[in-house]
């Protein structure tokens, strides 16, 4: 979305009479980036689209507090990766499941998932990418799925450029070592 | 070979993951109409002098009401704010002693007890029965 078309909308957010309608617009804007980075994080389509309604749930309820010094897509996607950790965690936690066996817990997803296309390579690298650790794998998917910026990224994680960039080199090295073992 | 350690480029940018079909078609509206009414935003008035002081006010009052109390407390007990009343220091006290009328009426008690029994007794009453019923 070009700057200028942005900036209205920000400025429509923040207009009482026309905050519904604007917000409606963001929801159209950004239901897929922030679906794809959901399910990506817990691999099941279901629990994406209850997160994915939280986020905007929140986004709306917080809406009056968004000062617009960051991007709105930067502050979306905050939400949202805060949103998908949380439900993680809140699933290790009920399954008694430590962060080392979480790896285990998200290949039982993706082999019960039946939202999917069928290739084998792709549940294959599903599985090499659940096997990252968290912060690792958002870095990953985004940079690889999303081709997002690494100061956008940074934004959002508040994690240094130079640390996403080793982070994502060495995530790739991870993958790459995951399917020379396996082969 | 080499295709076989990229892995990633064999892949391309697909996860291979689907949705249901149309389900990002019409998902906007569908929220959009769950969002709760957003309730107007409380304006908050600037604090008048009054308003800033009141509190202070409200508790010197309080305390000032405590101190009356007190001091009420303090006559009625017959102490005063120069120490004990005593019919040296308080002609009203001291003429009220000195009234034998005053003193017969409102100090030594008319009735003793033993006029009491000796009434009861008089009238038949049974002291076994008022001693021991239950």
């Amino acid at each position: 979305m070009p700057e200028t078309e942005m900036s209205d909308l920000i400025a429509r957010l923040r207009d009482p009479e026309e905050v519904r309608a604007a917000f409606t617009q963001v929801i159209a804007l950004y239901t897929e980036p922030l679906y794809w980075q959901i399910r990506r994080m817990v691999q099941n389509h279901d629990d994406a689209n209850d997160l994915l309604q939280n986020v905007f749930m929140k986004a709306w309820a917080s809406i009056d507090n968004f000062r617009g010094d960051a991007r709105l897509s930067t502050w979306l996607y905050k939400i949202a990766i805060n949103e998908s950790l949380t439900f993680l965690e809140h699933e290790r936690k009920r399954g008694g499941v430590s962060l080392d066996d979480e790896t285990t817990m998200l290949i039982h997803s993706i082999e019960a998932d039946e939202w999917v296309d069928g290739d084998e390579l792709r549940l294959e690298l599903r599985k090499a990418i659940v096997a990252l650790p968290e912060k690792q794998r958002l870095v990953f998917n985004m940079k690889y799925f999303d081709d997002m910026k690494y100061e956008q990224m940074s934004e959002i994680l508040g994690t240094s450029v130079g640390a996403l960039k080793a982070s994502y080199h060495h995530a790739v090295k991870k993958i790459e070592q995951y399917f020379s073992g396996r082969s | 070979m080499k295709q076989d350690l990229n892995p990633l480029q064999q892949v391309g940018r697909m996860d291979g993951m689907t949705v249901p079909d149309g389900y990002f078609r019409g998902f906007a509206e569908r929220m959009a109409s769950e969002l709760p009414d957003k309730q107007p935003a409380v304006v908050e008035m600037p604090r008048s002098l009054w308003q800033k002081t009141r509190p202070y006010i409200y508790l010197a009052a309080m305390f000032a009401g405590i101190w009356c109390m007190l001091q009420m407390f303090a006559m009625m007990g017959g102490t005063g704010v120069s120490g004990a009343i005593t019919p040296d220091n308080n002609p009203v006290l001291a003429d009220a002693i000195e009234n034998d009328s005053f003193m017969d009426d409102y100090y030594y008690m008319a009735v003793d007890e033993y006029d009491l029994y000796d009434d009861l007794y008089a009238a038949g009453m049974d002291w076994n029965k008022f001693m021991y019923e239950k």
